[in-house]
């Protein structure tokens, strides 16, 4: 049994915006999906050949992106639960976040862990740049003490007291790495312990 | 004020605001989904449109088309279903799913947690069903909604 040659174009467009809205995934697995869906056409539209028929069969799939969003966030959050990628991982919660109002607090949380490991780590690597300029700072002024920290930014070295010193680049660096990994290991965690649930929302939409 | 203004010059009424229990209803089918498919192919392997159409007549899951084949695909990677693609006589192959050992226990001790909660419901939800049976039935249709 063969489509209408009117509604063939159609069901092309739909297999090929399909085909390249599924680029991220392995390229087995987007020709198997693409082959199984057409396959689904031809069985839904072979007892009537009408493209009325093929219309209402690409109606009920919902629009090529929307079943390929389907795919994708299953496909992503189900690769991000057994790598150790943080770039995976990420992208994942960033996906998970457009999701829920859960997946927003894991991926501002995250945010902060990395934003955080990150400054830090680079105060490390700045102060072995420019011992002079960068790191803590206490300062005397009015009576009172000012904590500052300094990133090699301005044209002279610092005129207060540096509680620290080069001691700063071993801590910077290790504290850095420390909360960026926890960060890392938490937001895997995380993800591997309530994206099951929201998994099964993503991809299952039940008729109402 | 000018909110008020163009809402009132408005032609298209405001969107219905969906009922919590049918909402709630919804939520209950998603989550019934997997067992429902698991205990679809408990018989032998089916296709796709076959899956959809054991449902469709086996329960009133009304399934959306595109979200089943996403679920096929996480069961599988899963290990809970395997599929093969078989020639058939209509002209184009069909990829058949069918349960793997992993997926009939999985279908087994979810039938088994379905029937406990379901009996620990039935008894706590005694009272209301005797409640209900006085309400006038016409107020118990469920209420039909548009599909998208």
């Amino acid at each position: 049994m063969t489509i209408p040659a009117e509604s063939q174009k159609t069901v092309d467009v739909y297999l090929a915006t399909l085909r390249k809205q599924l680029r991220d995934l392995m390229e087995e697995d987007v020709r198997d999906i693409v082959e199984e869906i057409h396959a689904h056409i031809l069985d839904k539209t072979s007892a009537t050949d009408s493209p009325e028929a093929v219309a209402a069969t690409l109606a009920a799939l919902g629009s090529a992106p929307q079943l390929a969003m389907r795919y994708r966030t299953d496909e992503l959050l189900q690769r991000a639960q057994l790598s150790r990628s943080p770039g995976l991982v990420f992208r994942s919660i960033v996906r998970w976040a457009t999701l829920s109002v859960g997946g927003m607090i894991v991926f501002m949380l995250s945010g902060i862990g990395y934003c955080i490991g990150g400054v830090i780590f680079v105060m490390g690597l700045l102060k072995a740049f420019f011992p002079k300029r960068a790191g803590l700072n206490i300062d005397y002024d009015t009576g009172h003490h000012f904590l500052s920290a300094g990133f090699g930014a301005g044209s002279g070295p610092h005129t207060g007291h540096d509680p620290i010193g080069l001691w700063l680049i071993p801590i910077c660096l290790v504290l850095g790495t420390g909360i960026l990994y926890l960060t890392f290991r938490l937001s895997a965690w995380t993800l591997r312990l309530f994206t099951r649930p929201r998994r099964m929302a993503a991809a299952v939409t039940v008729e109402e | 004020m000018l909110c008020i203004v163009s809402c009132c010059e408005s032609d298209h009424p405001p969107p219905p605001v969906p009922d919590p229990a049918e909402k709630w209803e919804v939520q209950l089918r998603k989550g019934s989904l997997e067992l429902a498919i698991l205990a679809a192919l408990w018989s032998g392997p089916l296709y796709g449109l076959e899956i959809l159409r054991n449902l469709e007549s086996g329960s009133d899951l009304v399934v959306v088309e595109g979200t089943v084949y996403p679920l096929l695909t996480r069961l599988r990677t899963l290990g809970l279903v395997d599929s093969e693609w078989v020639e058939s006589d209509s002209g184009h192959p069909r990829k058949y799913y069918r349960l793997t050992d992993a997926g009939r226990s999985r279908a087994l001790a979810m039938t088994r947690i379905w029937a406990r909660f379901s009996a620990s419901m039935s008894s706590l939800l005694a009272p209301l069903h005797t409640a209900d049976s006085a309400v006038p039935a016409i107020s118990r249709q469920p209420v039909v909604t548009e599909k998208p």
